[in-house]
């Protein structure tokens, strides 16, 4: 059975939410409301609201308190760090323009860039590029996707590049969907769990996040140790800070990006880039999700 | 040790009051420990179930709750997740896993998912050995305890959870107070049983030491209890030991007095054998003054002369032998010595002067030569004072039988005579070993109590054969052994 009860912005290679449908569903919030309230916001000294996704290590306590330090001390403003569950709920807010920027993933980031505009993007060994990792238990002797048919294999998030839509591409290279290429699929709404599902044997195999799958491995290697990595997909564009076009040149995204790109600079800063093992932030280009992109075109041809 | 020896020996009425009743102690000590542990376990057992009952209890509602909205959507991931989540509070359960289930028995979700992989079928004798609504069952064999509860939502079944959980601590804990307790109990048994020991044997000093004291009566006669020795006056003991004192002080003068007739009998026994000896020595001796005339008066003659001679040293010869006898018996011994066939002959030397007196024959039979370890003196008095009895008793003209020899280890004395046999009450007391501690009522057993004693001093047997009217036959048996360690027998 899967789980089809997960929402999602690109479902079974029909676009739950296409452009156009996200759109008519948020219309009302992103053009008019949201960007009053946005307004109304940025004029009285409401905090900045910072959205993350389960895209990194959100459950580390102390990360989240350096981060949201480091940010109000060097944005200036009270800095609140908005976390839920999905990538979906984070998104909503961020396009219902009730948060200021948010941490996304490169998917959503693709399906609404005429809506959103770059922040930063997070530079991992020296690039700001990152893969998604295809990984089975340990003792598992498999090499290719093609066996791990019948699996029942867990995703991280519908709306995760990395732990969804790279597996689902490759899949529809080779003419399948994951609906019925695996038994069955599980989404457990992080990365970590991911690794989780896969190393305590609740799933077979599992999509993960490349950049948070290494970091494991440093951080948790117990977590790591009773997996091993099938297929590693090519380099694509991190996932990036975003935020509303409409709000791009706000102060408060003004200084956040620029909190963000000086990172590496401090002392505080740099502490919080050794919790999270990245090297620093760039201006980054959308092109460097065209990588994604191409990946969302393969899966919605596919049909 | 004899085999009669062992089996006395581990007959628990024999063994000493310091051994049983530390014994006795240690048993009861023993079987209230039994109880005690069996009440405590039991009663452990009693609490530690509940626990684990209460806390199975508490995780399972508490899983419960966090898996029922889950279970509703089949979502294993928060099923998984709550499973994993939930393991982690509940650090008082050995959580060997826990498995979450649809009523038809798939499995959604399992913290041991190798085990129980998602979608697969719980194997059935896991869910069919809860019977009616049983949440909990009890494996001991298994060191496991079995969980179950079932997910209910609008009085629907939604699901099931099961979880074993291993009991191995309590069991662990269960082994550490049953040792505690078996130590516990084994010490104090042991103190207690020790403290018995010390306590009873303090209390029985004193009847040790007046058994000792008994004991040595047998050889050394009874000895007053020094002053060192005696419990505190007044207390039970000391009253005891004052009553023994004085009959120990009795009893020696009893001794003292029973020497003093003894010595008064051996005296008149002297009296009579010195008259005997007189008369042997008067008779040779008017024979001796005749010859003495018969020189006077015809020495001239050589045949006279030689003749009287001749008579003259007869004569002297019988008196020397006579009084030499009689020297040889009643002189002092510095030290015992060994008995000789010449002390049994100078015996019928001695009675002849009765046997002459009332012309008896006698039967003599000395059948070893040389000498035999026994006290030369003591054998002696006997025998000659059973002689003298038989002498006494036998009928004018009568036949009185002597015999001694050596026989394996013992020398024998045989005494026999024609007499009107001796009363009932002499032959027991003279069979009767010991009798020799205090004298027969009667003057005239004073020579049978002497003969008792010193029989009992040579640690000899007697018996006695009497047929009424044709004589008594009284048989010695002494052992045979080394004189110089019998200083002391007189």
């Amino acid at each position: 059975m899967n789980d089809s009860s997960a929402p999602s912005l690109v479902q079974a290679g029909r676009p739950l939410f296409s452009r156009r449908r996200f759109l008519l569903l948020t219309g009302a919030l992103l053009s008019g409301q949201a960007v009053l309230a946005a307004s109304v916001r940025a004029a009285s000294s409401r905090p900045l609201q910072f959205g993350l996704t389960p895209v990194f290590l959100t459950n580390d306590l102390e990360l989240l308190s350096k981060l949201k330090a480091y940010l109000s001390h060097r944005t200036g403003f009270e800095v609140e760090l908005v976390r839920r569950r999905t990538y979906q709920e984070i998104a909503t807010l961020l396009l219902s323009g009730q948060l200021d920027a948010a941490w996304i993933c490169g998917y959503p980031f693709v399906v609404l860039q005429d809506q959103l505009s770059l922040v930063a993007v997070p530079v991992w060994r020296g690039a700001p590029l990152y893969s998604s990792y295809l990984i089975v238990a340990a003792d598992r002797d498999v090499d290719t996707i093609v066996q791990l048919e019948g699996d029942i294999h867990a995703f991280s998030d519908p709306d995760s590049n990395s732990g969804h839509l790279v597996t689902r591409a490759a899949l529809a290279e080779i003419r399948r969907r994951p609906e019925e290429f695996f038994r069955r699929t599980i989404f457990t709404w992080g990365h970590r769990n991911v690794v989780r599902a896969v190393g305590s044997g609740l799933a077979m195999s599992g999509s993960v996040d490349g950049y948070v799958y290494e970091v494991l491995a440093q951080t948790e290697p117990k977590l790591t140790e009773g997996t091993r990595v099938v297929r590693r997909s090519e380099l694509l564009g991190f996932p990036p800070v975003a935020c509303l076009r409409a709000q791009a040149a706000s102060a408060p995204v003004h200084a956040l990006r620029q909190a963000l790109l000086e990172m590496h600079e401090s002392p505080d800063g740099r502490d919080v880039l050794n919790i999270l093992k990245l090297d620093g932030f760039v201006q980054g280009s959308p092109d460097l999700f065209q990588g994604i992109a191409e990946k969302v075109r393969q899966v919605r041809s596919f049909g | 040790m004899r085999r009669a020896d062992r089996l006395t020996a581990l007959d628990p009425r024999s063994w000493p009051i310091t051994i049983k009743v530390p014994l006795l102690v240690a048993i009861m000590m023993l079987a209230v420990g039994v109880a005690v542990t069996d009440r405590v376990l039991r009663r452990l057992e009693a609490i530690q179930e509940m626990h684990l009952k209460e806390l199975a209890s508490a995780y399972m509602d508490g899983l419960s709750a966090l898996v029922l909205p889950h279970v509703m959507h089949n979502d294993t991931w928060e099923v998984f997740d709550a499973l994993e989540r939930a393991a982690g509070g509940y650090g008082g359960l050995e959580l060997m896993w826990t498995t979450v289930v649809t009523p038809g028995g798939s499995i959604i979700a399992s913290s041991q998912p190798q085990l129980f992989p998602v979608d697969s079928d719980m194997t059935r004798s896991l869910i069919q050995r809860f019977a009616g609504n049983a949440e909990l069952i009890l494996a001991k064999d298994e060191e496991r305890a079995h969980l179950r509860r079932i997910l209910t939502y609008q009085d629907r079944t939604i699901g099931a959870i099961y979880a074993d959980v291993g009991i191995s601590r309590l069991l662990r804990e269960r082994r550490d107070v049953l040792m505690t307790l078996l130590l516990t109990n084994f010490v104090l048994t042991l103190g207690f049983a020790s403290l018995g020991y010390l306590l009873v044997r303090r209390m029985v000093r004193p009847v040790n030491i007046l058994t000792h004291y008994l004991g040595r009566a047998r050889t050394k006669g009874l000895d007053p209890i020094p002053a060192s020795h005696m419990p505190r006056a007044g207390s039970e003991f000391g009253k005891l030991f004052d009553r023994y004192n004085e009959m120990a002080r009795a009893v020696a003068e009893r001794e003292l007095l029973a020497t003093r007739l003894a010595q008064e009998e051996k005296l008149a026994s002297l009296g009579r054998l010195t008259s005997g000896i007189a008369h042997e020595i008067n008779n040779p001796l008017g024979g001796l003054f005749n010859t003495i005339d018969a020189l006077k008066r015809h020495g001239d003659s050589e045949e006279v002369r030689r003749t009287s001679i001749s008579l003259l040293e007869r004569g002297l010869s019988g008196i020397r032998d006579v009084v030499r006898a009689a020297l040889h018996v009643y002189r002092t011994e510095k030290s015992p010595r060994s008995l000789t066939s010449a002390d049994i002959e100078d015996l019928l030397l001695l009675i002849r002067p009765e046997l002459k007196r009332k012309k008896l024959r006698i039967d003599w039979r000395c059948d070893f030569s040389g000498s035999l370890p026994v006290p030369a003196a003591a054998v002696r008095d006997i025998a000659l004072n059973l002689l003298l009895n038989a002498c006494a008793t036998s009928p004018e003209g009568g036949k009185i039988k002597f015999f001694a020899g050596q026989k394996d280890n013992t020398l024998k004395l045989v005494i026999a005579d024609e007499g009107t046999g001796i009363p009932e009450e002499a032959k027991s007391y003279l069979e009767r070993a010991d009798a020799g501690k205090a004298p027969i009522e009667e003057r005239a057993g004073l020579g049978l109590w002497m003969v008792r004693r010193l029989a009992d001093e040579l640690t000899a047997t007697i018996s006695v054969m009497a047929v009424a009217g044709s004589g008594t036959s009284i048989s010695l048996t002494i052992p045979l052994r080394e004189v110089e360690g019998m200083r002391h027998v007189a």
